[in-house]
């Protein structure tokens, strides 16, 4: 352990932040899609007519796992593993590894939290069909934030390698 | 791009002509009819609600009777199915169906009885069939199920519930009751925790050896046949081959009708249409020779719909403007560049009063962020050929879906616009395939940036967008206002907002801070800065003087001044907003790239192409399908919230005039 380099670390902590952001809103979403997906399958049992409209608001907590795995995707290729040198520092891997949090704990929780309200406005829908731009837009709020945090983790992951540390 | 002016319309006619005029109202479509008041001493509504409940009666029937027929024979329908609209039909063919309802009706009772005799068979197919389960144990058995011995014997038919072999039952007999003799026991199948078996001992032993067997859980079988098991298993099957033959012979029956499913669909919109016709003549006031029809009618259509009642059918039509108090419903028109979006902005709400058509603004920035966010050209490029092909193909669409469609091809044609300026068409695919199969280095360049290289330029542009958007619905909201005369309310919910915000942008975009923050190309001179500055302070001064004017007390006037000013975070976080044009934007080029990645992992070579295609072909279906739901719920919201929210409320019904709602037909004019 003598010649230990600390330097040799950056990458496994770059893609540590790489999996995670894959696995939590990956798993955000999938919990998310799971609920909507219910509540769905009820709505269309009684109305199989509603199944175009039910989709889009079933498919609404799915986008946080796309996010997840862009940003997940974006600092593989910045990092060099999917080709290219692997050369990050420890600093550098610690960077990108605060990089990819915001996508993945927002990404968890607002698929959640999405779902709930996804899952409200199946019910609206289902007894009030002409109100489906309204019951869209409630879960679509709560994207919000997760798109924010893309954003955030977005900026961060694709200007980590232009800092000299 | 309006919303089309109403008036009032009043019909007076003749009670014998009230049948042809019901029928041309329905017919034009242009009517919403709305019940007035009248005088009680003269005027009376008819109750229709018997006549419609027995149409609906009537429509349920038919329904039935069609659904069978489907299931039977199902329709041919083509994959596009859903695209092709109601086959329209002649007029004429209106009395011809008049003549035949009641056969039809028949007829489809008839089917109903038939399908109902079917599904009472497979029903009883079903009881027989568990019978038949029941007995499948005792097939062994040669003689009835129900014999308890002869004379001199004893019989016992029954199961045990154990699994025991003849030898282990025999044993366990002569163990447990050694003084009877003579016992012969036959089993007669085994089965997990089920043995059944026959067992025959002399008569006068019976009592005893019954007493044993019971105590080592004998029972009786609980529907013993009188005929022996085979015989009674034969002829239930022969009841179910009975049955079945019935059935086969009840659907071919009504295979026969198979040429009755126009007919059967038509006299189903006839009723459909009847009962809209009922419904409305259940509104109409009606004295001994008169009645009156009382409604709403775009002014466009009004003077040939009055023209057509007076000479056609003696009618008095009285025409309106209606009262600012009044109700009215709101008809949108469009030309064929914003009507698409109407359905958009249904799904909001119609707008209020005082309130404008907000379609055509709404549809440039529509098509033009929507354009932004899904930004590749290949994926725009499929969006116009697809909805292209489909408005070209198929002329009868519905108009709902024909609006849709055309919002699409306007979005897809943005979208290729966007992904010609950001180099995008399919991710990065023709990079990828040429590097990957054909060894060259061909990227196609962007006409602008790359938004993937420049993340930073694309959020400022993103921002400016954002600015222009919300600046130009509080530019409606200043028209709404001033079209009615209200300046001064115009100067202070909208010029203030304008200076404050506008001059805060002016003035922070000459700040050398921000501009390194966001490595800005270029700074405002500081004069210019400190204009905005300037004008920013007196917005927000107008906004805290002008905010509370309702409110009498100076100082309640103040603490609302304040909160109105309050109000600029909301400036700030809807500006913020616009920031998932590049998250979304981003989202398709880098996920495109994914799959276009993935699928040159194996190289050249033939199972390298054809990985490549599959990786391609589903990759991006599933991407297109994915970021255009994106794009779609994302850009609603940019409109809902962000754009409506500086000066749309809605609140106002949409027209719905008297009209035959039909299902599977459309009629045309006899013209």
């Amino acid at each position: 352990m003598e010649n230990f380099d600390i330097n040799s670390l950056g990458i496994a902590l770059a893609l540590l932040g790489a999996a995670l952001a894959a696995l939590m809103a990956g798993i955000g979403s999938a919990i998310g899609v799971g609920m909507t997906g219910q509540a769905a399958a009820g709505v269309v049992t009684e109305n199989p007519s509603m199944f175009g409209k039910v989709l889009i608001l079933l498919l609404l907590p799915g986008t946080q796992g796309i996010y997840g795995l862009l940003i997940a995707f974006l600092t593989l290729a910045n990092i060099g593993i999917l080709g290219g040198s692997g050369d990050v520092s420890f600093a550098q891997g610690l960077l990108y590894l605060a990089a990819c949090l915001p996508m993945a704990f927002v990404g968890l929780v607002s698929a959640k939290q999405q779902a709930k309200a996804a899952v409200a406005s199946i019910s609206l829908v289902a007894k009030r069909p002409d109100q489906f731009g309204k019951a869209m837009i409630i879960p679509a709020m709560v994207e919000t934030y997760a798109v924010l945090a893309l954003l955030i983790s977005l900026l961060a992951v694709a200007n980590i390698g232009s800092i000299a540390i | 791009m309006a919303v089309m002016p109403m008036q009032r319309i009043g019909i007076y006619a003749l009670k014998n002509r009230r049948k042809q005029i019901l029928e041309l109202l329905q017919r034009r479509g242009v009517v919403e009819i709305h019940a007035g008041k009248a005088d009680p001493s003269v005027f009376r509504q008819t109750d229709t609600a018997p006549a419609k409940a027995r149409f609906e009666n009537n429509t349920n029937t038919l329904q039935a009777a069609l659904e069978a027929l489907d299931k039977l024979e199902p329709e041919q329908k083509s994959l596009f199915a859903a695209l092709e609209g109601r086959t329209p039909i002649a007029l004429t063919r209106y009395e011809e169906t008049v003549r035949s309802v009641s056969e039809t009706l028949k007829t489809a009772s008839h089917i109903n009885v038939l399908w109902k005799k079917c599904a009472d068979n497979r029903a009883e197919i079903l009881r027989l069939e568990t019978q038949i389960r029941m007995l499948e144990p005792w097939m062994k058995l040669d003689i009835s199920m129900r014999t308890i011995g002869t004379a001199s014997t004893s019989v016992f038919i029954g199961s045990f519930p154990e699994e025991y072999t003849e030898e282990a039952l025999k044993a366990k007999i002569a163990e447990g009751a050694p003084d009877v003799d003579g016992v012969v026991v036959e089993v007669l199948s085994t089965g997990a925790q089920q043995t059944c078996a026959f067992i025959l001992c002399h008569a006068a032993a019976g009592l005893k050896l019954e007493t044993f067997l019971r105590s080592i859980g004998f029972t009786y079988p609980a529907e013993p046949s009188k005929r022996p098991p085979r015989e009674r298993v034969q002829h239930l099957q022969s009841r179910i081959e009975k049955l079945q033959a019935e059935i086969e012979a009840a659907e071919a029956e009504i295979r026969t009708y198979k040429a009755l499913r126009g007919a059967l669909q038509y006299t189903i919109d006839y009723f459909a249409m009847r009962i809209e016709k009922y419904d409305v003549l259940g509104q109409l006031w009606q004295s001994a020779h008169v009645f009156v029809i009382t409604g709403y009618i775009p002014a466009e259509s009004a003077p040939a719909l009055e023209a057509e009642l007076t000479k056609g059918y003696d009618a008095y039509v009285e025409l309106e403007a209606p009262d600012d108090t009044e109700d009215t419903p709101v008809l949108l028109k469009n030309n064929g560049f914003a009507a698409p979006v109407e359905g958009v902005l249904e799904s909001y709400s119609m707008p209020g009063k005082k309130e404008i058509d907000p379609s055509t603004i709404m549809a440039v920035f529509y098509y033009f962020l929507f354009g932004m966010m899904l930004s590749d050209a290949g994926y725009g490029l499929l969006m116009v050929l697809g909805c292209g092909f489909a408005l070209a193909k198929f002329k009868n669409m519905e108009p709902g879906l024909k609006k849709s469609l055309k919002m699409f091809l306007y979005c897809g044609i943005s979208t290729v616009f966007w992904g010609v300026m950001f180099g995008s068409f399919f991710g990065d695919a023709v990079t990828v395939i040429a590097k990957t199969f054909f060894g060259a280095d061909v990227t196609i360049p962007a006409l602008w940036f790359v938004p993937v290289d420049e993340p930073m330029r694309l959020l400022l542009f993103s921002f400016l967008i954002g600015i222009i958007h919300i600046f130009a619905g509080l530019g409606v909201q200043f028209y709404q206002l001033a079209r009615v005369g209200q300046w001064k309310d115009a100067v202070f919910d909208v010029v203030s907002w304008y200076l404050l915000v506008g001059g805060g942008i002016v003035y922070l975009l000459s700040m050398q801070m921000f501009a390194d923050m966001v490595s800005l190309p270029f700074l405002l001179p500081a004069a210019v800065g400190s204009a905005g500055a300037i004008a920013a302070g007196i917005g927000a001064l107008l906004i805290i003087l002008t905010a509370g004017r309702d409110s009498k007390s100076p100082v309640k006037r103040l603490l609302k001044g304040l909160y109105g000013l309050y109000g600029v975070s909301s400036y700030l976080s809807d500006i913020l907003s616009y920031s998932r044009l590049l998250a979304l934007g981003l989202a398709t080029g880098v996920i495109a790239s994914v799959f276009n990645q993935m699928g040159a992992m194996l190289g050249n070579g033939p199972v390298g192409v054809i990985v490549f295609l599959f990786a391609f072909i589903v990759g991006h279906t599933l991407n297109l399908g994915i970021n255009v739901l994106g794009a779609y719920v994302h850009t609603n919201r940019l409109q809902f919230v962000e754009f409506f929210g500086k000066f749309f409320e809605g609140g106002r019904r949409k027209f719905a005039p008297f009209t035959a709602k039909t299902k599977y037909f459309k009629i045309t004019e006899e013209k």
